[in-house]
C-alpha cells in the first residue's frame, strides 16, 4: 500500500473538491515536467546472501510533476495557494520487473495571512545543518537508495503530514503534525545484506525479522517544531520532537523475531555561519526514550546525546571542501549493560564519525566529481561514496559512482554493509 | 557690489563644474557605471534568458527570474534568483545577500530535497550556473576593489583601467571598461591575463529605456580562449515594484513570492 494511504488521500480529496468548486481560475497547470531513468548497479562485492549475485539495481524509472498556482477572485488565490504534484512510476528488474508508482509530493501551499503559511498533503520534509548526517532532522529517510547509488533526492523519504509556519518579528516557527508514520527504509537482506541480530551475523535473503509499526490513531501522531532566526548572518535553530525512531531498533518479540519503533523524543539546537573564511555548522540533541527512561531494559533503545561540528570552504575554481566530526553518547550505559543477558549483541557507549567531502567541477560546471568519505574511529568502519556526473546537454546526463562501505567486524553501521559495495550508472532524460 | 560679487562666485562655479565635467575622475566614473548597472531604482525585477554556446558551437539555456532590492546605493544588496531551465533545476531558487567589503551570504534550495543550503562562498570569480558569466558579472563587483585610471577615451566613451588591489583574489591582472559619455552605463569590459593579453569580453548589445533608467537588454560574455559565449536577455524588466527586505529569507526560498515569481 505505497500508494495511497487513508489519511494522506483524504487530504487530496478535500483539496481537489475545493479547488474543483468554482476555485480553478484563469491559471492553468504548467507544462509536466519530469525525467526518465535507467539505473543499473552492479554487485563489486561478494554478496551471496542476497537475491541477485551480480547486481543490486537495474530499474527503468519515469518522474513526472505538476503545479497549480490559484490565480483569480477566490480564496484561495488570495492566499495564494499552490498545488503541486511528483510521482515515480518505477520498473523494477531486481524483482522481476515489478512495476510501482510512489506518490512523492502532493500537497497544497496557502498563506491565509502574512505571517503564517501552511503545507498540508505529502511532503518531503528537512531541517537541520549536516551534511548526509542527521540529529534534529528526524524525518524518515531511504538508506536503502543511498547505498545502491539511486539520486540523492531518493534519501529523502516523504511524510504525510501538515506543517504551519509563523513567521513573527522575534523568532520564525515551524509546527508539524504527521498523523501516519513512516519509517526509514533500511537494508532488508533481500536487495542488500545487513547486520541481524536474529541471525547473529550478516544475513540476506533468510533474514525474517517483522518490524512493527505503530498503529494508526491519535495517541500516535508524531509533533516537531523548530524556532529559528538569524543573529546577523549567523542561523540559529532550536528543534523539538516527539514522535517514534524511525529505525526499528527495540525488539517487541524475541521469539517471533519482532523489532518496533520506540517512541523518541528529542531536543535540539543548531547554528551555522560564516567561520573562518567558510561556512561553520554545529549541532546537538538530546535523545529520550520514554519507554526505557532509566535506559534499563535491554529490549528497548536507550536515551541519547549527539552532537556534531562541521566546517565547508570554497576553495575557488569550483573546488569545495568539507569536513564534518559526529560524535553519539548512549546514555544510561551502566544500566543497559547491567540487564544484558549473556548472549545479547551488544552496542558502545561512545561512537565517533569523521566525514570529508571534496566537490569539483570541470568543463563549465558540465561534469561534477564528488567524493564524500565515512570513518569512524571508534568502529574501525567507514564508507566511500564516489561519483561522476556529465551533463551532456540540458536533458541528457550521466552519473557514474561507486559505494564502497568496509569495516573489520559485522555488526557496526558501515560493515554490516560491507559486502553490499557497487558501481552503478544512471542515465537520464529530463523534461 | 554685491551683484558683482555673485557673478563672479556663480562663474567661478560654473566654469569649476565645467572643468570638473571635462575632466571626470576616474573614481567617479567608476561608481556612476557600477550605479548604472546595478543599483538603478529601489528595487527590480527580470527574466533573464541566457544561451551558453561551447566552443564545438552546442548550446546550452539558463532561464531565471531575478529579484533585487537595494539596502545602500552602491552598497549592500539582496538578489533573489529562482531557477525555470534546465529542466533538472527548475523550482530552484538562490539568494545571495551581497556585501561589497566582505564574502556575501548565499543561500540555495534544493526542492527535490527541501533543503535549504548554506553557500560557502568565498569565490566571486567562478561561473554562474555554467556560463560565461561569473557570479560578480551578475552581481556586480565592488568598485573598492580596484584602482581606476582613466585612459584617453574617444567622443562616446570613457575608457578606465581597473587593477585589482588584491592580485591574488583574482584571474586577471586588469581589466578595461568602456563606459557611455552620455548614461554611464558601461557597455564594454576587456579582460587582461598576466601576460597583458585580453582573454576575456563582456559586451552590451541593447539598451532600452525603462521606466526612465537606461536599461541593458541583452549582453554577451566571451571566453577569448576557447570561443564559447554567453548571451543574457533581459525581458519583463520593472524597477519599484514594491519588494521588500522580508522575501531574501528562509521562507520564500521555499515558496517564491507568487506576486513576482510564477512557478
Amino acid at each position: 500500500m505505497k500508494l495511497m494511504r487513508r489519511p494522506f488521500a483524504i487530504w487530496i480529496v478535500a483539496c481537489l473538491a475545493w479547488a474543483a468548486t468554482g476555485e480553478l481560475a484563469s491559471a492553468e497547470w504548467q507544462a509536466l515536467g519530469g525525467f526518465m531513468e535507467e539505473a543499473f548497479g552492479y554487485r563489486a562485492g561478494d554478496d551471496n546472501l542476497t537475491k541477485h549475485k551480480s547486481f543490486d539495481m537495474a530499474e527503468q524509472r519515469l518522474q513526472l510533476k505538476d503545479q497549480y498556482t490559484f490565480d483569480g477572485e477566490g480564496l484561495l488565490s488570495r492566499w495564494r495557494s499552490v498545488l503541486r504534484f511528483k510521482g515515480d512510476f518505477t520498473v523494477d528488474e531486481y524483482f522481476a520487473g515489478e512495476t510501482d508508482f510512489e506518490l512523492r509530493e502532493a500537497n497544497i501551499s496557502l498563506t491565509p495571512a502574512s505571517f503564517m503559511d501552511i503545507k498540508a498533503g505529502r511532503q518531503v520534509l528537512t531541517w537541520g545543518t549536516g551534511d548526509y548526517l542527521f540529529i534534529n532532522d528526524v524525518f524518515p529517510k531511504d538508506y536503502e537508495s543511498f547505498y545502491i547509488g539511486r539520486d540523492d533526492e531518493y534519501l529523502k523519504k516523504p511524510s504525510d503530514a501538515v506543517k504551519l509556519s509563523f513567521y513573527p518579528k522575534a523568532v520564525n516557527i515551524d509546527f508539524i503534525v504527521i498523523p501516519y508514520f513512516t519509517p526509514n527504509t533500511m537494508p532488508e537482506g533481500q536487495r542488500l545484506s545487513f547486520f541481524d541480530s536474529f541471525e547473529g551475523g550478516i544475513a540476506g535473503r533468510s533474514s525474517d525479522r517483522f518490524l512493527v509499526s505503530p498503529a494508526w490513531q491519535p495517541e500516535n501522531f508524531e509533533y516537531a517544531g523548530r524556532f529559528y532566526r538569524n543573529f546577523s548572518n549567523t542561523e540559529a535553530a532550536v528543534y523539538l520532537y516527539s514522535g517514534f525512531d524511525k529505525i526499528a531498533r527495540s525488539y517487541k518479540d524475541e521469539a517471533a523475531h519482532q523489532l518496533y519503533y520506540e517512541r523518541q523524543d528529542v531536543f535540539g539546537a543548531s547554528l551555522r555561519g560564516p567561520f573562518a573564511g567558510g561556512i561553520g555548522n554545529i549541532e546537538g540533541g538530546y535523545f529520550y526514550s520514554p519507554e526505557d527512561p532509566k535506559g534499563d531494559n535491554r529490549l528497548i533503545q536507550n536515551s541519547m546525546a549527539k552532537f556534531m561540528v562541521g566546517y565547508e570552504k570554497d576553495l575557488g575554481h569550483d573546488l569545495k571542501i568539507g569536513f564534518q566530526y559526529f560524535y553519539e553518547q548512549t546514555l544510561d550505559y551502566g544500566a543497559y549493560r547491567a540487564a544484558l543477558l549473556p548472549q545479547d549483541f551488544f552496542w558502545d557507549e561512545y561512537y565517533h564519525l569523521l566525514t570529508q567531502r571534496i566537490t569539483k567541477l570541470f568543463r563549465n560546471q558540465t561534469v561534477a566529481v564528488s567524493f564524500f568519505n565515512f570513518y569512524s574511529p571508534s568502529d574501525q568502519d567507514g564508507y566511500v561514496r564516489f561519483s561522476v556526473s556529465y551533463d551532456m546537454t540540458d536533458q541528457w546526463k550521466i552519473v557514474m559512482g561507486a559505494n564502497i562501505p568496509w569495516g573489520q567486524g559485522e555488526q557496526t553501521t558501515f560493515a554490516q554493509m560491507k559486502k553490499d559495495k557497487n558501481i552503478y550508472v544512471r542515465l537520464r532524460y529530463s523534461f | 557690489m554685491n551683484k558683482t560679487l555673485f557673478f563672479i562666485v556663480a562663474w567661478l562655479g560654473l566654469s569649476f563644474c565645467a572643468v570638473h565635467a571635462a575632466e571626470m575622475g576616474a573614481d567617479e566614473a567608476a561608481q556612476k557605471a557600477s550605479h548604472m548597472a546595478y543599483y538603478q531604482g529601489k528595487d527590480g525585477r527580470s527574466s533573464v534568458t541566457m544561451v551558453v554556446t561551447d566552443a564545438q558551437g552546442r548550446t546550452r539555456e539558463r532561464q531565471m527570474t531575478i529579484l533585487r532590492f537595494n539596502i545602500q546605493d552602491n552598497g549592500d544588496q539582496k538578489y533573489y534568483v529562482y531557477f525555470y531551465k534546465p529542466n533538472d533545476v527548475k523550482g530552484m531558487s538562490y539568494i545571495v545577500w551581497k556585501h561589497p567589503d566582505r564574502d556575501d551570504d548565499r543561500w540555495l534550495y534544493l526542492p527535490a530535497l527541501d533543503l535549504v543550503r548554506r553557500i560557502a562562498a568565498s569565490d566571486k570569480r567562478s561561473s554562474f550556473a555554467g556560463t560565461n558569466f561569473l557570479y560578480e558579472d551578475v552581481s556586480g563587483r565592488s568598485i573598492t576593489l580596484d584602482a581606476h585610471e582613466m585612459l584617453p577615451g574617444d567622443e562616446k566613451y570613457y575608457v578606465l583601467k581597473n587593477t585589482p588591489k588584491d592580485k591574488a583574489q583574482v584571474e586577471f591582472s586588469y581589466y578595461k571598461t568602456w563606459i557611455d559619455k552620455n548614461n554611464f552605463i558601461p557597455v564594454k569590459a576587456e579582460y587582461y591575463d598576466k601576460e597583458g593579453k585580453p582573454y576575456r569580453t563582456i559586451e552590451v548589445l541593447e539598451v532600452k529605456d525603462i521606466q526612465g533608467h537606461p536599461t541593458i537588454v541583452k549582453m554577451k560574455a566571451a571566453d577569448l580562449n576557447s570561443g564559447a559565449f554567453t548571451v543574457a536577455e533581459f525581458s519583463d524588466v520593472s524597477y519599484d515594484v514594491g519588494i521588500n527586505d522580508d522575501i531574501f529569507t528562509e521562507r520564500y526560498l521555499r515558496n517564491p513570492p507568487s506576486q513576482w515569481i510564477k512557478g
